[in-house]
């Protein structure tokens, strides 16, 4: 080994590369293209949330058959991690929060607890079908758990926590659970992202509260982020990241309380809204 | 008292926020407030370096040790620190590999865990210790024990860092994950410690006669599309939407001095605020 002294700083053969001595906050590092496409960590396997408010809220009717065909699809080979949702106890938390003049990163750290309860919930009912609780940490084990057959369970949420930053408007954390599985999925280079909510897919508006909605089966994450459309079905932040994004350049929503939905979109069909990229 | 409600087939609690979609622009509008409450407002956070500061080894490393202590007796401290040249080559090994951004990201802590554990073992004498994430609400013990925290800047996304908007490397580094625990804390002041005076117009290295700015707004900074900056370009967003610590300092590591100064309120270096304001109550 040699040191060779270098503008001050301690060097060592073959240490230096294309970025040595830069700063990465040089607008040269903006032009850096990848030679090649990144890998696939897990590419036959498929990210599927759970809604928290639109499934896990609605207790056993809502959550028995879902999980029956997740189950089934997963005796059947079809390998998935099932994220899933807070919901309206993570809401509830959040006013508290607001109320309190808690910051955007408390409420990310605080709303974490909730999809926590949930994944457990979910990992109870699916125990003797091989459901298992996976963490932040467990990542680099999904290999074994999808090998042996498990259903790798995890809460939606971003590890983030104290550092999700403040939005630009607004004190709620914009990173939430949509958004975790999705980064997730892009990761992994997925099969594909499916978020299970109670609704059909996207309408022109909330269908809750306006019937006279349109339904949109299909739109692109630029159209949306354009439309100026008040509310979204899926977090802002998914779209913006899906434009950017190598791998996950897709995304479907559908509507888990209609029977043999979920079996047909593990299956690759289109039952519910498409955004792409 | 809370109860619940469930007409429309969810059990909903009732709260502010019952049924709404928080994705809706107008809820979120409706969120926005002035100044939010700080978590540990009495606290200097000084940033050390990676490449500009650590590698340098003792020449640069032990004045600023020196003066870290000499700090301690007056003022409660918390020291984070980046990465530096082992940083960029993961980066550029990992991209050689294909590896995605969540995989870079994943891996970029290791380097500055070194540095931190470097940090660590020379301040341990005077009470330095590890500082890391899941022991953050523990900070006040540390604070009230007269110990020095020394912690990593990279904030623990992980393999969940969103894609980048340009380039191919992490967006979210050392600089960026410090200015988030700071703004977090309430910190009193936040101070980066690099090699260089403060910022210029342009290169000083170039063009002996660049412009030395004392004070900017992020806003401003962002919009001069420097091709080189001390600080990654990410932190002046974060600046901008800060609500607590709406001014950063940047001052010269090599001379120790100028942190003891910026803490001082001495003219030094360089200010970097908010242009939003957002934190008028």
């Amino acid at each position: 080994m040699s040191n060779k002294p270098q503008d001050g700083r301690i060097w060592i053969n073959g240490l230096e590369t294309n970025l040595t001595g830069k700063t990465l906050s040089h607008l040269d590092m903006a032009d850096i293209k990848r030679e090649t496409p990144p890998i696939r960590v897990l590419p036959d396997v498929w990210v599927v949330k759970v809604g928290g408010q639109s499934v896990m809220d609605r207790g056993r009717d809502a959550v028995f058959p879902i999980i029956e065909e997740l189950v089934k699809a997963n005796e059947a080979g079809v390998r998935f991690i099932m994220g899933v949702g807070g919901g309206t106890r993570a809401r509830h938390a959040y006013a508290m929060a607001l109320d309190l003049g808690l910051p955007t990163a408390a409420l990310a750290k605080i709303g974490a607890s909730i999809p926590i309860q949930n994944a457990r919930m979910l990992q109870m009912l699916t125990a003797k079908d091989n459901g298992i609780m996976v963490y932040h940490d467990d990542f680099e084990k999904l290999p074994l758990y999808l090998q042996t057959g498990c259903i790798p369970i995890i809460s939606g949420m971003p590890p983030f926590e104290f550092w999700e930053k403040a939005p630009n408007v607004g004190r709620l954390p914009q990173n939430r659970t949509d958004a975790g599985l999705y980064l997730l999925s892009e990761f992994l280079g997925a099969k594909g992202m499916i978020y299970i909510k109670d609704e059909d897919g996207l309408y022109t508006a909330d269908p809750k509260t306006h019937p006279d909605a349109t339904y949109i089966p299909e739109t692109t994450a630029k159209e949306l982020l354009d439309s100026g459309q008040d509310d979204l079905v899926v977090e802002r932040v998914v779209l913006q990241y899906m434009m950017r994004a190598e791998h996950m350049r897709e995304i479907q929503i559908i509507n888990g309380t209609t029977p043999g939905n979920v079996t047909k979109a593990l299956n690759g069909e289109i039952v519910g809204t498409v955004i792409r990229a | 008292m809370t109860s619940s409600t469930t007409e429309d087939g969810r059990v909903h609690v009732e709260s502010g926020l019952m049924r709404e979609s928080l994705v809706s622009k107008s809820l979120n509008e409706a969120t926005e407030s002035g100044r939010v409450r700080p978590m540990v407002p009495d606290v200097k956070f000084i940033a050390i370096g990676g490449q500009s500061i650590m590698d340098r080894g003792a020449s640069a490393v032990l004045p600023l040790v020196d003066m870290i202590v000499e700090l301690n007796q007056t003022y409660k401290l918390i020291i984070g620190v980046g990465g530096g040249a082992r940083a960029r080559h993961t980066f550029s090994i990992g991209l050689d590999l294909g590896l995605p951004i969540g995989g870079l990201a994943r891996i970029m802590g290791g380097v500055e865990e070194q540095n931190r554990d470097m940090l660590q073992f020379l301040l341990a004498p005077h009470g330095g210790i590890t500082f890391v994430k899941d022991h953050l609400q523990d900070l006040q013990m540390f604070l009230k024990g007269n110990l020095i925290p020394v912690c990593i800047g990279q904030p623990p996304y992980h393999f969940y860092e969103p894609p980048p908007e340009h380039g191919a490397l992490p967006e979210n580094g050392s600089d960026t994950g410090l200015f988030l625990m700071a703004e977090l804390m309430g910190a009193d002041q936040m101070i980066y410690v690099k090699d260089v005076d403060g910022l210029y117009r342009e290169d000083p290295d170039v063009n002996p006669d660049a412009e030395f700015i004392a004070e900017a707004t992020a806003a401003d900074v962002t919009s001069w599309e420097l091709a080189d900056l001390p600080l990654e370009r990410n932190l002046l967003e974060c600046v901008e939407n800060a609500r607590l610590v709406q001014t950063i300092h940047l001052v010269n590591g090599l001379k120790p001095e100028t942190i003891k100064m910026a803490l001082e309120g001495q003219p030094v270096g360089t200010k970097i605020r908010s242009s939003r304001n957002r934190g008028a109550a």
